[in-house]
């Protein structure tokens, strides 16, 4: 499992590889005053990890495009407002965690509670991470399945907030420090939300585990 | 520690984010307190349990899709076609008092009522049309002429103007020098979005002329790495490589590199990335010499590294 959160946590680079402090503030800056060009290069450079997250918490491709359109849609009206002193990364990512969570709230009120495994069409949008254990076999891939079905059922159960602290902490490998800050909120907050959403999914999981 | 402390400090025991203090603290009490080892034990499995949620990773052309999609509402957002039509009819209205319409001449042409008004209308270029209604060259008209589409776009080799034939309920000809912004805007949304390739290539040849202008740099880069199209691609990335270089440029080529399709684009890419000489780029290209699915494509990339480290120690010898 550690190895699992070691990979997922270099998806997630804090700073984009490649490319210094100095040219992102430029980009901003040029965004800030209206370049596209500029603001196209930032979305590029984020936008990987926010469609990643993106998949996760919801259950469709159509879900998927519609959030990280809103997102990147709410940071290019309201990019003006960022002041140039904090985290490009952080700020982005709190505009992305306020997108999901509304998405979120309004999934839990419409109740449409559905697995995300196994629907129509989604292969060609996603793709799974190469399996490469070499015990991999048939019924092993059915068991595989169904603990999936259960681990998405089981995640539905987390209200909002917890299902995407968990998220980011456990599948996106984000520490809690940050998470926190992309929240707007203190590591005390998140440390208590994972420690309910750990709490929640223990006891739905009991059988498994 | 007591067994409270224990368990909420859990989670963050397994996902190690606890200081060394605390880490020994909660090991101490584990190797004392059946009750809480078990609930490690637990929570340990429950992360074992989670990791056998199939992880799903966002295709590539996914990405592009959501790309084009998000590039498509942040047009909208600053001008859709009604937007468009809204600021045309906004610079036509000036044109008689400021002569900023100088650069941009409104063609309409038909049979019928139209066509009586054609010898009224100064600087008319023929364009075919199969039915019409009248022209007054105010902007209701086109306001109102409900645009269906593009059939045709003509850059003019000897005035540099740019002729855009729209199909509407009644065909129209608009005309302009293409430094003018409502030009620029109705050929940048046809090579971003009109859907047949040969009006993308055609706006894309027109477009080059100005690929100085920022909106139009910005247009053919998207081109190159967006356009369903094969041809346009290579075609936008034969505009781009001469443009000056600069960081949103070689993210573009690195992208096109790792992401396109094509063997072809991505050699082509590769190239223009190599002739750029930076080292930054190394890692990204090693990467590509040994996992991209072409062969040619990673001798290209192994050449490129090579080329990179030559000329960074030429640079080195050079300062010494």
């Amino acid at each position: 499992m550690e190895g699992a959160c070691v990979e997922l946590a270099g998806k997630v680079p804090a700073q984009p590889v490649g490319r210094s402090e100095v040219e992102e503030l430029t980009l901003i800056r040029r965004a800030q005053e209206g370049d596209r060009a500029s603001f196209d290069v930032l979305v590029r450079l984020y936008d990987q990890q926010v469609l990643r997250l993106a998949v996760q918490v919801v259950h469709s491709p159509e879900e998927a495009r519609d959030l990280y359109q809103e997102a990147f849609l709410k940071v290019y009206r309201s990019l003006h407002r960022f002041r140039l002193d904090a985290r490009f990364s952080t700020w982005l990512y709190r505009v992305v965690m306020n997108v999901c969570l509304d998405h979120l709230r309004r999934q839990k009120v419409r109740k449409e509670v559905q697995t995300p495994d196994g629907q129509d069409g989604e292969t060609e949008y996603f793709q799974t991470v190469p399996d490469e254990r070499p015990t991999l076999d048939p019924e092993r891939v059915t068991h595989s399945r169904e603990i999936g079905g259960r681990i998405a059922q089981a995640l539905t159960r987390l209200n909002p907030r917890e299902r995407l602290v968990f998220e980011m902490r456990h599948y996106q490998g984000l520490k809690l420090r940050d998470i926190g800050e992309m929240c707007g909120t203190s590591e005390q907050t998140i440390k208590n939300c994972l420690f309910r959403a750990t709490q929640k999914l223990r006891s739905e999981l009991a059988d498994l585990a | 520690m007591n067994c409270r402390e224990f368990e909420e400090n859990l989670p963050l025991f397994l996902y190690e984010e606890l200081s060394g203090e605390q880490r020994a603290a909660c090991e101490a009490h584990a190797a004392a307190c059946e009750a809480c080892r078990t609930a490690l034990a637990q929570t340990s499995r429950l992360h074992d349990v989670l990791a056998e949620r199939p992880s799903r990773e966002p295709s590539t052309e996914f990405l592009m899709e959501c790309r084009q999609s998000l590039d498509e509402a942040l047009d909208r957002e600053q001008h859709g076609w009604g937007g468009l039509f809204r600021a045309w009819v906004a610079a036509l209205r000036l044109r008689p008092a400021s002569g900023f319409a100088g650069a941009l001449a409104l063609l309409v042409f038909g049979f019928g009522l139209g066509w009586g008004l054609r010898p009224r209308l100064a600087n008319v270029a023929p364009a075919p049309t199969t039915n019409s209604a009248s022209l007054t060259g105010t902007g209701e008209d086109l306001q109102d002429a409900r645009i269906k589409g593009i059939s045709r776009v003509a850059p003019d080799p000897k005035t540099g103007d740019v002729r855009i034939t729209l199909d509407a309920e009644r065909r129209v000809t608009i005309e302009g020098a293409l430094d003018n912004d409502r030009i620029q805007s109705v050929l940048v949304y046809a090579l971003k979005s009109y859907n047949n390739p040969g009006i993308r290539r055609d706006t894309l040849d027109a477009l080059r002329a100005g690929a100085g202008q920022p909106k139009i740099r910005r247009a053919l880069i998207y081109a190159m790495q967006n356009d369903p199209n094969v041809g346009v691609r290579l075609e936008a990335l034969d505009a781009v490589r001469g443009l000056d270089w600069g960081p949103d440029l070689q993210q573009a080529f690195l992208d096109t590199v790792q992401h396109d399709k094509n063997d072809g684009v991505r050699v082509a890419a590769v190239d223009v990335l190599a002739r750029h000489a930076d080292r930054a780029l190394t890692p990204a290209l090693e990467r590509l010499a040994t996992s991209d699915a072409c062969p040619y494509v990673r001798m290209k990339c192994t050449n490129a590294v090579r080329q990179l480290a030559k000329t960074g120690d030429d640079l080195s010898n050079g300062n010494q």
